[in-house]
């Protein structure tokens, strides 16, 4: 396998923008990655494109409108690790040798979605869904259970969405712009008890896209490739086997895969996105992905570990609470962060000598299942 | 109005007494619910529907304040934990009586969730009986 490195990296602003097209979305994240990169449309090989609530062949209208046609497109789903997938399709056909140089990119317009204000409900003929199961009650579930058993408190979960929020208040790309306290999250709208409308992400509009290439012919493009040192796709186990609803088994397996195909630990990650879909899940992942033991998690936010600028800042970007979740364009948004993170090109949320970054994202309600799959990539230069 | 259940083959009531229709491994043990024609667990179609436990307790639970398909808000519901080791998600009522907590004590009962045009949809639902904390 060859090493594969990012050489362009775009995205559009995340926010709800009912009037655009989903490809129109695509197409403005794709030029922007080629700008980025600084190559013509002509020199992209093959596309993966990530999208969940569109029509048929969604990429092709998207890449039309960038320039790009008469190559291999592949449409991709996988909820909300619909990016993150098609950036591992991407990486396995230039690591294999199959193509030199292509794209990927997820896009999402959940204002115009069939779920567009709703509860996310899982398939039809799922009983739970009948009986009232959406995405959001599994994971308030999890929470009451997790604030019981550890005695973690609201006021602590909701501390998480106050350090996102004000992480994306100076990202330009993201949603929301604007500080909450402690207060404001906790007594916003109670939707399922005890997660509040500011304990939750919201709905959101949005694309990204990034170029890759062997890492060889990146050097012709630029001076700082961004390595992708693992690229890790896993679907969840039966929920049968997981024996605690408050630990994610899927994205510890999946991290581990990726630690061990990097050669590096948790401990050399300078940055991480993180899938914060809820406030609490933030503090649950700090212990699936390795940053620390149980019991430690709220310690690490507490005490500014992951703040922005502490030891290990978590969602520099605003995360999905305050930078938005536009379910397939996530994971692909993540590694853009990540990448400028480490080109130093982040703007006032720079974080110092960033070397190693580490993208997660979870989604997909599946019956009998853990999860649909967990992406997770790690990125250094 | 013809009582209909929400799903077939869930659930059965012999003598006034409901219960939970699962599945049995008779290779490796696995109970599952909804019952399976093939243990998910090691693929061994040596398996039999059982009758699950009607009490169990209260694994975790939430109330919900937007619609759902069937249920205009507030509703409740939860996880319940059954001794044969399974978790099952459901709707639960009867926490006026009450207060949640977690591992209380839950009992099964059939009764209607919802009604359509033409019949009375009939499912399990949980309640907690004595407000008894098992863990």
């Amino acid at each position: 396998m060859r090493e594969v490195a990012i050489i362009g990296v775009g995205s559009t602003v995340f926010g709800k923008f009912p009037e655009k097209a989903i490809f129109e979305l695509g197409a403005e994240a794709t030029q922007a990655a080629l700008k980025d990169a600084g190559i013509s449309p002509e020199d992209i090989q093959f596309a993966y494109y990530a999208n969940l609530y569109g029509g048929m062949v969604e990429g092709q209208a998207a890449l039309r409108d960038a320039g790009i046609t008469d190559i291999e497109i592949t449409n991709v789903e996988n909820a909300c690790t619909g990016g993150a997938t098609a950036v591992r399709k991407a990486w396995y056909d230039i690591a294999s040798g199959l193509y030199d140089i292509g794209i990927a990119i997820g896009a999402e317009s959940m204002t115009t979605s069939p779920i567009a204000g709703k509860l996310i409900p899982p398939a039809k003929g799922d009983p739970s869904g009948e009986l009232g199961m959406n995405t959001m009650a599994k994971f308030a579930l999890s929470q009451r259970r997790y604030m019981d058993i550890s005695g973690v408190t609201l006021e602590q979960i909701a501390t998480v969405s106050v350090k996102n929020h004000h992480n994306g208040c100076t990202n330009p790309y993201s949603q929301y712009k604007k500080e909450f306290s402690v207060e404001d999250i906790v007594n916003s709208r109670l939707i399922c008890d005890p997660i509040t409308q500011l304990q939750s992400c919201s709905t959101t509009d949005g694309a990204a896209a990034v170029v890759l290439t062997s890492l060889d012919m990146a050097r012709r493009y630029t001076r700082k490739p961004v390595i992708i040192a693992a690229s890790v796709i896993r679907s969840g186990d039966y929920a049968f086997r997981q024996k605690d609803i408050t630990f994610s088994d899927v994205t510890f397996k999946g991290v581990n895969d990726a630690y061990t195909i990097a050669g590096i630990g948790p401990e050399d990650i300078n940055l991480c996105e993180l899938h914060d879909a809820f406030a609490v899940n933030e503090l649950q992942h700090y212990i699936e992905l390795g940053f620390c033991k149980r019991g430690e998690e709220v310690g690490l936010l507490m005490d500014g570990i992951t703040s922005i600028t502490g030891r290990l800042p978590v969602n520099p970007s605003g995360g999905l609470l305050s930078k938005g979740h536009p379910l397939s364009a996530t994971g692909v948004a993540q590694i853009a962060e990540i990448v400028w993170q480490l080109r130093g090109q982040a703007g006032s949320n720079q974080i110092p000598d960033a070397r190693a970054g580490l993208a997660h994202t979870l989604g997909g309600e599946v019956a009998d299942l853990e999860a649909g799959a967990v992406g997770v990539h790690i990125l250094k230069v | 109005m013809t009582k209909v259940p929400f799903q077939k083959g869930l659930f059965e009531e012999t003598n006034g007494e409901p219960a939970l229709i699962g599945s049995k491994c008779g290779s490796c043990g696995q109970v599952l619910f909804p019952a399976k024609s093939v243990c998910l667990n090691c693929m061994s179609t040596d398996v039999e529907a059982v009758r699950l436990s009607r009490d169990g307790k209260l694994y975790t639970f939430t109330t919900v304040y937007m619609a759902s398909e069937h249920f205009p808000p507030p509703y409740t519901v939860g996880w319940i934990e059954l001794p044969e080791d399974i978790r099952i998600f459901s709707q639960i009522r009867g926490w006026q009586d009450h207060p949640l907590k977690i591992g209380m004590r839950m009992r099964l009962y059939i009764e209607t969730l919802w009604q359509n045009e033409d019949n009375e949809v009939i499912g399990y639902v949980f309640r907690p009986t004595t407000g008894e904390i098992l863990r």
